[in-house]
């Protein structure tokens, strides 16, 4: 739509132009011969008219194109190359087909009229071109608003211009001299503002040095010529001396242009190198900030940061080497072989320098040991140190061949780049360390949520026994696991375990021990027959490392009698008339024994149950607790808050001891998970018909953060 | 907080390794690496000195496990000593004493381990 726009707009101008052509051109052919200062007056105003329009048209048109001053500078040339051609030979050209011109003048034919409208216009659009041009060049990387220079510039053209026509009375000639004059004074202050030049590169002011001599001595002979009284001058001037007046101002201004031009890239080529460099630094630095935020794989940073520090030093190849683990790696080389890196790099680690340099230093290749086996003959090398917090964390080498050395500021431009790498390295190395500890807590999410999943979700009931549970998972998640078993009518069956290892793995073995114990429960009655079997079915699956404690129990509901056996576990504990009895028959771990030693080692006990016994099942993550001081909370102290709790309610004396954990391992992690299981033998209760337990809170299994 | 270390001094062609601090699942692969190399160098009569070791959890034990069976099969043993209480109680709970032999001090372990030798002669 706004291209449309454009496109109409450009039309429409170009239409206008045309228009405007056509009326001087009538004009000039049918009113030429009356030669009163009110129609040439009218004839200049439509030849300025027409040099308006054509300048706003080919605005558009430069406009839409990317300016590059050297381009600009190029065409300027190209078209007063041209000029050059014409002005000269226009005479020989004309007088060939028309004879005499000054007679010819007088009395044009139609031809004639044409051929000299053609040559005026051409003279019309190369003067447009080159005053755009100008402009261009003018406003080109100008700092300041300063259009008011060059707007006063351009009225006293068009008034020196238009005045011209006044010098056919003599007296009246000054007018337009003192016009001229205060133009060229205005040429000479504008043709000073030439900021652009400062941001070409040396390959380019070198071009334009010699651009510029030969573009100014162009204009100066184009303005000698159209001086001179040769046809070329009379036919303009005969036809429009505003025009004519107009081309040599504009001459003028190329003339003088050009020469300020000359100089002052002269003057601007031995700083070129200097600007071009700190040019290069600007722009690598801005690059590489950009690219600190953006370049997350380490041995691509490594790429990039030899691939800058060779342009901002100018250098010849680069490399890093990086510390992994006290190991020195390169992570990338550029423009060196491995075996010339290599080299170099135990060069430099073999100088004392090697663990105390602050900022870049140089080494003298000269003095390297078997120099003959370098595949290139490298002078000097640098080697800037990647610090982050103080610490060296790497290296960064450049290489100069031949003569070329580093001097101060190749040095200092190589430190500034070295922090930002350095922090580009750390930003990475972090974010490295950050998505696998991520991956490590999603593991963990995984294996809380197997735990959560394999650990009864709510108490069970059975006739004359009251159960209330506890679980806490350690952050590592630690592998406890406890579970009741319906075995018949009048069997309840009970485990605890707690898996070595964390994590995952734990969590695996977990589920897999749920599924041992649920289906050996149902036909297996006698514990210890339950864990030697067990014991035989979890070989497979546990390594040389891991092993399970755990304790399994069998409740006669009808005669109250335990029967329970021991692999490796803490003791259950029994509360009875505020005495605690460890029951602790003897047993090793599962996993750690799979000869018959297991069986053989492997003891079973038989408890008669009084009304109101407690039997406590616990792992040692509640006897393990420590304190900031790294003490245990120990048996003793758990011991002793059952026994003052003993006649609360179950869920009562679990909030206790998590409590009294709680607050005996504050400013400490905890380190293992917790599970706490409280039976009561209690013969008269019997649940009632809706499900619900009176005077019971019901205790679901819940993770209460210590 | 985990600050755990080794030393081992060898006694003729037993190895005495002495334990350090706090032995778990972080500081373990630190004694896997001494057993390792005594296996390396053909050492496998090893007494384990628990004099100093503070802590030693169910990853700690893990360490024995793994290479009690290697060297047995080369006629040699893992045998521990001088346990704190504290020590020798989680061991006691998961019937290490029936597995490995456990004594009050260094000589007498290093005791039994010549006392095989002579019989082997």
């Amino acid at each position: 739509m706004k291209a449309n726009l454009l496109h109409l707009r450009k039309n429409s101008r170009f239409r206008l132009f045309i228009g405007i052509v056509t009326a001087l051109f009538f004009y000039k052919i049918f009113l030429i011969k009356n030669e009163s200062l009110v129609t040439s007056f009218i004839g200049e105003l439509l030849i300025l008219c027409t040099i308006i329009t054509l300048t706003f048209y080919l605005t558009e048109i430069i406009r839409s194109r990317k300016i590059n001053p050297l381009s600009v500078v190029l065409n300027i040339g190209i078209l007063n190359a041209v000029l050059f051609f014409i002005i000269t030979f226009s005479g020989d050209l004309l007088s060939g087909l028309f004879g005499n011109i000054e007679a010819k003048l007088n009395r044009p034919g139609l031809f004639f009229s044409i051929i000299l409208f053609a040559y005026v216009l051409f003279v019309i659009v190369s003067v447009s071109y080159i005053f755009l041009s100008f402009r261009e060049l003018f406003y080109f990387k100008q700092k300041r608003n300063v259009s008011v220079y060059f707007n006063t510039m351009v009225v006293f053209f068009v008034l020196a211009s238009l005045t011209t026509i006044l010098d056919s009375n003599a007296d009246l000639s000054f007018i337009s001299n003192t016009f001229l004059i205060v133009s060229i004074i205005l040429v000479s202050i504008n043709s000073i503002r030439i900021s652009w030049i400062a941001f070409i590169i040396k390959k380019e002011k070198i071009s334009l040095l010699i651009l510029s001599v030969i573009i100014s001595a162009l204009f100066i002979v184009n303005l000698v010529n159209s001086n001179d009284a040769n046809s070329h001058t009379k036919l303009l001037s005969a036809y429009s001396p505003a025009l004519s007046k107009f081309l040599q101002i504009i001459l003028i201004y190329g003339a003088v242009y050009f020469s300020v031009l000359f100089f002052t890239t002269l003057f601007h080529i031995p700083t070129a190198e200097a600007f071009d460099r700190k040019a290069q630094e600007v722009s690598s630095l801005q690059f590489f900030s950009k690219l600190i935020t953006r370049v997350l794989d380490f041995s691509e940073l490594g790429e990039t940061v030899a691939d800058l520090a060779i342009r901002i030093c100018n250098a010849h190849s680069a490399w890093v080497i990086w510390n992994d683990g006290g190991e020195l790696k390169t992570l990338s080389y550029k423009n060196i072989g491995y075996v010339d890196a290599e080299l170099i790099t135990n060069f430099f680690l073999s100088t004392k320098r090697k663990g105390d340099i602050n900022s870049t230093v140089t080494l003298n290749l000269a003095k390297i040991e078997n120099r003959e086996s370098l595949n290139e003959k490298y002078n000097q090398a640098s080697v800037s140190p990647l610090k982050t917090h103080n610490e060296i964390k790497g290296y960064l080498i450049t290489l100069k061949k031949d003569d070329q050395i580093f001097d101060e500021e190749d040095k200092n431009a190589l430190d500034t780049f070295a922090d930002y790498a350095s922090v580009a390295f750390e930003n990475s190395r972090l974010l490295e360390e950050s998505i696998e500890k991520e991956r490590m807590e999603r593991e963990l999410d995984v294996a809380r949520e197997i735990q959560r999943k394999i650990l009864p979700s709510q108490n069970p009931y059975y006739k004359g026994i009251l159960i209330s549970s506890v679980f806490i998972p350690a952050f590592e998640v630690g592998g406890d696991y406890y579970d009741f078993f319906n075995i018949s009518q009048n069997k309840m069956g009970f485990v605890i375990a707690d898996v070595s290892g964390k994590g995952i793995s734990a969590a695996f073995i977990m589920a897999e021990m749920k599924g041992v114990f649920e289906s050996l429960s149902h036909t297996i009655s006698s514990p210890k027959n339950i864990l030697v079997k067990a014991n035989h079915i979890l070989k497979n699956s546990l390594d040389k490392k891991s092993f399970i404690s755990a304790a399994y129990g069998v409740i006669d509901l009808d005669d109250g009698v335990l029967t329970l056996a021991r692999a490796g576990h803490c003791p259950v504990l029994l509360i009875r008339n505020g005495n605690v009895e460890r029951l602790r028959p003897s047993g090793i771990g599962l996993g750690l024994d799979f000869t018959a030693n297991f069986e053989m080692q492997l003891d079973e006990i038989k408890i008669e149950l009084n009304e109101n016994d407690l039997l406590i099942l616990y792992t040692d993550g509640i006897t393990e607790a420590k304190n900031s001081e790294m003490e245990d909370f120990g048996e003793n102290h758990f011991e002793k808050i059952l026994i003052e709790n003993a006649d609360h309610d179950l869920d009562i004396i679990s909030n206790k001891v998590i409590k009294e954990i709680t607050l005996f391992s504050t400013n400490n992690s905890q380190h293992d998970d917790i599970s706490l299981v409280i039976l009561k033998w209690k013969k008269q209760f019997i649940k009632n018909e809706s499900g619900s337990l009176p005077g019971l809170n019901k205790m679901e299994k819940k993770n209460v953060g210590i | 907080m985990s600050e755990f270390s080794t030393m081992v001094s060898d006694k003729g062609d037993v190895s005495i390794i002495y334990l350090k601090g706090y032995l778990d699942a972080h500081t373990a692969p630190a004694l896997e690496n001494t057993f390792a190399s005594l296996i390396d160098k053909g050492r496998y009569s090893t007494v384990v000195n628990f004099k100093d070791l503070a802590y030693i959890s169910s990853a700690g034990l893990g360490v024995f496990m793994a290479f009690i069976e290697k060297m047995r099969e080369n006629k040699g043993d893992i045998k521990l000593t001088n346990m704190t209480d504290k020590v020798y109680n989680i061991f006691d709970l998961l019937g290490f004493p029936l597995l490995y032999e456990i004594f009050k001090t260094e000589d007498e372990a290093l005791t039994k381990f010549n006392e095989i030798k002579k019989s082997e002669k």
